[in-house]
């Protein structure tokens, strides 16, 4: 064999090993996006189950027990003051309103599958008519804020996705 | 001659892990869609369990880790009210899969026919009250009407085996490997329970 052959010979190689290294890395990729997958059914179940649960509270503290904020917004929780209203309203189960929410942070494993979610809640008042924009005063309209993301098993290099999800409620009453 | 029988080499296992990684992925996709198939149904409907009920009546009729049978106003007529169950059924009816952990799921209406809406290896209910209680199942009927959570939990399997090596097996593990994908939900009993 010619030296020109084993140059040859030896670039084709190399180019087959990038092809190979390629050709392993995109496989790897796919593995990681299906793992990511259910990773985002987790999630999104974890999000909308405590969605779910927000969802069947009282709209505000006050409208909880009276009709007192229908006519009078003021009437309503003070900005500064959303979150629970007591150090008693420790968990879900004592939450009586939407804002009770506010600054709650969970960990969970989902059953059966040894994978760990933390989420993070936030709640304010917002806008009515442009309910992504926070309002700086009361208003009939509260939105709140889920962030989840994986934590067990921990991500080692790999991507990890952080999953936001908003919820918006807003006060009505039935005469 | 060395150099090409290398190259064959490489170029052959290159191909197996392929074929193997093929179908594990593909297995894995089929399940993640089965699941969000089923999961979408049931979603929706429990979503809107209790609709239509009076304030003072439990929209759910009968509890068990297995099964679920529940009030709603299917079509927003008011009268009468529907009944939908949902019940898991035996491994015998899906005998014939090479999984033999799965099962139908399934979903009756009024005196309906009971009809499969999916496939899947887990469906257990649990219930909580308001206060966090979790309660045993059966639920006892005089306890219905405290039940304010009701959470899902399930799971889907690939209905084909990835067969493994004999000696890959340690006792008391399945001869065969199944892509699996889990859901899990919490559902209010009522919507406007504190409303």
């Amino acid at each position: 064999m010619s030296t020109g052959q084993t140059m040859l010979t030896l670039a084709a190689l190399m180019f087959l090993s990038t092809i190979l290294l390629n050709f392993y890395g995109l496989l790897a990729d796919t593995g990681d996006d299906i793992a990511t997958g259910q990773d985002g059914i987790l999630a999104t179940t974890f999000a909308t189950s405590y969605m779910e649960l927000a969802n069947g509270l009282s709209f505000d503290e006050v409208t909880d027990t009276s009709d007192i904020a229908i006519q009078n917004v003021g009437a309503l929780t003070p900005v500064g003051s959303l979150g629970p209203e007591s150090a008693a309203e420790d968990s879900i189960h004592k939450f009586n309103d939407f804002d009770d929410f506010k600054g709650f942070q969970t960990e969970k494993e989902i059953g059966g599958t040894s994978r760990r979610f933390r989420a993070t809640f936030d709640v304010n008042y917002v806008n009515p008519s442009n309910v992504t924009i926070n309002s700086s005063s009361r208003t009939y309209v509260k939105r709140l804020d889920v962030k989840i993301w994986r934590t067990f098993p921990a991500a080692n290099g790999a991507r990890l996705d952080t999953l936001t999800m908003s919820q918006v409620m807003g006060y009505f009453h039935f005469d | 001659m060395m150099l090409g029988g290398t190259l064959m080499l490489i170029v052959m296992n290159a191909n197996e892990i392929v074929s193997e990684n093929q179908s594990v992925y593909n297995g894995d996709m089929l399940v993640q869609e089965m699941l969000t198939s089923a999961a979408q149904i049931i979603e929706g409907e429990l979503r809107n369990m209790g609709f239509g009920i009076a304030e003072n009546q439990s929209a759910i009729a009968q509890a068990d880790t297995s099964s679920l049978t529940f009030l709603i106003d299917l079509r927003n007529g008011g009268s009468p009210i529907d009944t939908v169950r949902y019940i898991l059924g035996p491994v015998t009816d899906l005998s014939h899969t090479q999984n033999t952990l799965d099962r139908y799921l399934y979903r009756r209406e009024n005196s309906d026919e009971t009809r499969p809406i999916g496939v899947v290896t887990v469906f257990h209910l649990d219930y909580t009250t308001r206060s966090g209680e979790r309660l045993t199942s059966p639920v006892d009927p005089g306890r219905l009407i405290e039940i304010h959570v009701v959470e899902v939990t399930m799971e889907v399997q690939n209905p084909y085996a990835m067969l493994r090596r004999t000696n890959e097996v340690t006792p008391g593990e399945r001869d065969a490997m199944y892509s699996s994908s889990i859901w899990q939900q919490t559902r209010l009993a009522s919507q406007n329970s504190r409303r």
